[in-house]
């Protein structure tokens, strides 16, 4: 037999006929491992988590026609829209204005695409149904209030199409939209409609895009877009990107700054446990001193079953770590977690690092002593 | 033959005072002699030294003063790291607590003493365990061991590097008369084949073993016996 | 004799009780911190969400919908000029004076800021222009003795400003950057504004140009008082906004939204007495005459999003590292009482019941635990405020319920992460321990 068997020998000897001190050993290191990984998963995906909750306060970019034109064309806007990251692109919604009348009052209808404005506009309160058949009308609640007319209703529609011949509709409410703001006092209807009672196609006046993306990537995605589709302008909502980076990086750093005191409470509890399961071992030291072992070579044996348990406590602590992240992930954005795999090696590293000066403090303070202050009392 | 070379330990005027201010005087004094090949017992009541004295001599503690000459050389100047060095390599020990690694198996046990010390020969370390009669239990943990098997180990352990000097502390102290006997039935074996033996013991049966007795009291040499 | 022993045990044992009075002080300290910032997560993050503006919007009742129509038919421009016209003279109104009544309903310390708009239409230089008159930085006294400055420059946080802030005693004017442009003008300028049928003419200097991404780019802001009197409707405004802090709404909430009278008296006063949007927005209509206040749906429903999700993630967050710390310290326990092991059967050879050796275990653990705890607290009060400093710039106000929370915690932490290991010496036979395992 070698030495490296012998040495693997005494390794193994250790790890297994001390099964319930090496199971305290490993559970220490494990949850340690499970909170560093769970919790550096959680910081690093918290914006892109966030960010789409944030998404709920509407559009973070318009489009408008660029020059002089009112109109933009929706062949430009298909165009930009497939600039856009596909898989943070939630919803584009063109909105087209008219001006019609009901009853001799004057109105503004919108034409739009409802299924992109739920996307867009999470936030519109509809009292009854979206718009869903061609002649269906969704209604302001300041218009419903005024005509005292509700969702089932039927609304009569004059104005005017593109050769200025005069059409008119009877349209049936499918609901009434509470927003709070502008839209309490517009109709809205499909796009479609508007298009066949206009008898003009193909544009629109201003079109909303919900993009997951700070306000970094939103300034680079429309210079690309400006550069590339001309004939739209980009323009970021302020008001709902700074104050989504703001109010974002706040969250961040709290996150962040909860992470870093956790980790370090956590390390510093591993650590203790592992000092205290060597510490219990002064005696084995003694002996294996006065048998004539060196110091290095006792350092080398329980540097040895440190690394293997946190390498096991690590890997053990990358499953259940991935499985903490994971359910905090599905229970508060209803979203999986994306897993950073470059946070593997980093967390059984740390695992490495922090067991192994957890056992060399206690191993160094024991060889120090003579062995036979060691082997002497109980 | 030169009488100085045949000397393997020498004691010259060692003393050890333990605490702040010289309390306790636990050695004064000593000086002792032991030839290659002698069996020499150092005696006395608790608290007379003896296990300060064996922690000297097994490198395991240097004295307050004096000089302690170990197979020609002065331990008392040397490095920690030469102390165990000469442990490994000049002494084999025996504890009255047995001290065995809890987690290996009895041959394992003997193999780290060889693992320590160089070469890791099985075969070598199994015929130590046979020379104690404990062949078959070669694969027990010290735990499934009885208190003589496992002083015995100890003893296999003790040997297994050709030490120039098996150092035992109360060696039976912690045994039943059937296995005091074994035990010493197997260092008289030892110092047949011409080991030096060195056992400190309060006990007077072990002690009338050796050729050659020391008396110890409040750490001083009070009487040296010669037996037979 | 238990006494003595339990001191015996705590004097000489020293170093490895402080090691578990230590690891519980990490732990408590952890616990309280994280229960700090959790209990009061919401508080700060609402408060962070104030950048998002104001989240109701106040305005006369009856007219609310013809007032906005009318701004958006006039861009227009086809045959809607008598109903503008109609439109203006059927147009109700806020008195301004009645305003700071908002500072004094029930729920008046969540009324973070306010400001009032009169718009009016203008020429400037041949071009038609909005002149919208507001707050910029208005001072208030309240009858109560207490004072308050509110208005733009704090309800629009994202305003991009090249120049300064416009002041409300000045004849200043701050143009959007479209504005600015299609004039040619930029801060310093001087320009005049007249209305159209000239009865009101005014020369304002352009104190500072707004970015802001919206449709404010598009019109020239100036104090609420040179719109008052260009357009003779003095002690007049057309509309407030107000952002308040809220309370996520819910099923209650939703109820008394739809009608305050469909709840019962109980449910009432619960709802009257929770900032919910829709209580404060009873309340302000309580005390402005006329008024209507609705909730901006974008701000406030968003707001509830996020304000439940942050407050779910942090709770999460501090359970499950409560769980990991309690394990942790639970291990701790366990190894300590392992490494005790002989000393245990030593108590057992000599005739000490089980029972016996395990409460004088778990007393010593309890006490130390209790030590430990006491000194996490504190720490853990540091970490909760260095936390709220960095991260918001303000004080964590930490609950008094913290305190009885951490309490059981510890002592529940502690005995039961003493369980496994008082089973275990409670199943260690002397004989093995003292056989030298």
């Amino acid at each position: 037999m070698t030495k490296r068997q012998m040495y693997m020998k005494m390794l193994l000897s250790s790890l297994l006929r001390r099964r319930s001190r090496m199971t305290v050993a490993l559970l220490a290191i494990a949850i340690g491992a499970t909170v560093l990984l769970g919790m550096m998963t959680i910081t690093y995906d918290i914006p892109r988590q966030m960010g789409r909750e944030f998404r709920s306060y509407g559009a973070n970019m318009v489009f408008v026609a660029s020059g002089k034109d009112a109109m933009l064309k929706l062949t430009d806007v298909e165009k930009a829209a497939a600039l856009l990251p596909q898989e943070s692109l939630l919803g584009v919604a063109p909105y087209r204005y008219e001006a019609v009348r009901s009853n001799m009052q004057p109105y503004t209808v919108a034409g739009t695409l409802f299924d992109q404005v739920k996307k867009t506009s999470p936030y519109w309160n509809v009292e009854g149904g979206w718009p869903s058949e061609e002649n269906e009308l969704l209604i302001g609640s300041d218009v419903a209030e005024f005509t005292r007319l509700a969702p089932g209703n039927t609304m009569t529609i004059t104005g005017r199409d593109a050769r200025q011949r005069r059409f008119n509709r009877e349209m049936t409410i499918s609901g009434v939209v509470r927003t709070g703001s502008v839209e309490d006092g517009f109709l809205f209807m499909r796009l479609d409609t508007m298009e066949r009672l206009t008898g003009r196609s193909g544009e629109a006046e201003v079109v909303e895009v919900s993009i997951a993306a700070n306000e970094a990537e939103l300034s680079a995605l429309a210079a690309r877009i400006r550069e590339r589709v001309p004939g739209i302008t980009p323009r970021l909502v302020k008001r709902v990107t700074q104050s989504e980076t703001s109010v974002l990086s706040k969250l961040q750093a709290l996150v962040t700054l909860v992470t870093l005191v956790v980790l370090v409470l956590t390390m510093i509890c591993v650590a203790t446990t592992m000092m205290t399961v060597v510490m219990e071992r002064r005696k084995e030291i003694g002996l294996k001193k006065a048998i004539g072992a060196e110091n290095r070579s006792i350092v080398a044996e329980f540097l040895g079953e440190g690394l293997c348990l946190a390498i096991l406590g690590g890997l053990l602590g990358v499953v259940f770590g991935w499985g903490f992240a994971q359910t905090i992930s599905m229970n508060v954005f209803g979203r999986s977690i994306t897993f950073n795999f470059a946070l593997v090696p980093v967390t059984i590293l740390t695992s490495v690092v922090v067991t192994a000066a957890a056992c060399l403090i206690p191993v160094r303070r024991a060889t120090d002593v003579e062995p036979a202050l060691v082997l002497r009392g109980e | 033959m030169n009488e100085l070379e045949n000397n393997i330990l020498e004691l010259k005027d060692v003393s050890m005072i333990y605490g702040a201010g010289g309390q306790v005087k636990a050695l004064q004094n000593i000086n002792l002699t032991v030839v290659q090949g002698e069996w020499l017992a150092i005696m006395g009541p608790s608290g007379s030294g003896k296990t300060t004295m064996m922690n000297i001599i097994g490198c395991m503690d240097r004295p307050t003063s004096g000089a302690v000459i170990l197979d020609g050389q002065d331990i008392t100047k040397l490095s920690p790291r030469a102390l165990t060095a000469i442990r490994r390599d000049k002494i084999g020990l025996i504890f009255q607590q047995f001290h065995l690694i809890p987690y290996l198996t009895a041959l394992e046990n003997v193999m780290v003493a060889q693992y320590y010390h160089s070469m890791i020969d099985e075969a070598e370390a199994l015929q130590a365990l046979t020379r104690v009669g404990l062949q078959d239990r070669a694969k027990h943990l010290p735990r499934q061991l009885s208190g003589g098997e496992q002083q015995r180990v100890c003893i296999a352990r003790a040997l297994i590097n050709y030490p120039k000097l098996i150092l035992a502390d109360e060696p039976t102290g912690n045994l039943d008369e059937a296995n005091e006997k074994i035990v010493l039935d197997l260092l008289r074996r030892l110092h047949a084949e011409g080991s030096t033996i060195i056992v400190v013991t309060h006990a007077p049966e072990v002690g009338e073993h050796a050729e050659k007795t020391i008396f110890l009291e409040h750490g001083r040499v009070v009487k040296t016996t010669r037996n037979r | 004799m238990f006494c003595q022993m339990l001191k015996g045990a705590l004097m000489r044992q020293k170093g490895k009780l402080s090691m578990i009075a230590f690891t519980m002080a990490l732990g408590v300290s952890l616990a309280t911190a994280m229960l700090g910032v959790m209990m009061d997560v919401g508080d700060k993050v609402n408060q962070e969400l104030k950048t998002y503006g104001a989240n109701l919007s106040v305005v006369p009742r009856g007219t609310s919908f013809l007032s906005e129509l009318y701004e958006l038919e006039e861009e227009d421009g086809e045959d809607t000029a008598p109903n503008a016209a109609n439109a203006q003279k059927a147009e109700k109104y806020l008195a301004e004076d009645e305003l700071v009544k908002m500072k004094m309903i029930f729920w008046a310390f969540n009324i973070v800021d306010f400001a009032p708009f009169l718009e009016t239409a203008a020429v400037v230089g041949g071009q038609p222009v909005t002149l919208v008159g507001t707050w910029f930085d208005k001072h208030l006294d309240l009858p109560t003795g207490e004072s308050v400055d509110t208005g733009m420059k704090r309800l629009k946080s994202w305003w991009d400003v090249t120049g300064e802030w416009c002041r409300d005693d000045e004849d200043g004017a701050m143009l959007g950057q479209n504005l600015a442009a299609k004039l040619g003008l930029k801060a310093g300028d001087f320009f005049e504004a007249a209305t159209p049928d000239g009865a009101g003419r005014k020369r304002l200097e352009v104190r500072a140009i707004v970015n802001s991404g919206g449709k404010e780019d598009d019109q020239a802001f100036v104090p609420l008082r040179l719109v008052q009197d260009m357009s003779n409707r003095p002690g007049l405004v057309q509309r407030v906004d107000v952002s308040a802090l809220t309370t996520p709404e819910n099923d209650l909430a939703r109820r008394a939204a739809q009608d305050p009278n469909s709840l019962s008296r109980k449910e009432w006063d619960t709802w009257y007495c929770t900032a919910y949007i829709s209580s404060i927005a009873y309340q302000i209509e309580e005390v402005v005459t006329g008024s209507r206040a609705k909730p901006v749906l974008q701000v406030a429903e968003s707001e509830g999003a996020i304000l439940r999700k942050t407050q779910l993630l942090m709770l999460l967050l501090t359970v499950l590292s409560l769980i990991c710390s309690a394990l942790a310290i639970s291990n701790l326990v366990t190894a300590s009482v392992m490494e005790r092991s002989s000393e245990i059967g030593l108590l057992k050879a000599i005739g000490a019941t089980g029972a016996a050796v395990a409460l004088l275990i778990l007393t010593e653990i309890v006490l130390t635990s209790m030590l430990g705890g006491t000194a996490g607290y504190f720490v853990g009060l540091g970490f909760a405020q260095i936390i709220g400093r960095t991260v918001f710039g303000s004080a964590i106000a930490v609950k008094g319920l913290v305190v009885p929370l951490v309490a059981i915690l510890v002592l529940l932490v502690t005995l039961l992460g003493s369980l496994p290991a008082v089973r275990m010496l409670l199943s260690l036979r002397p004989t093995e321990v003292l056989h030298g395992r």
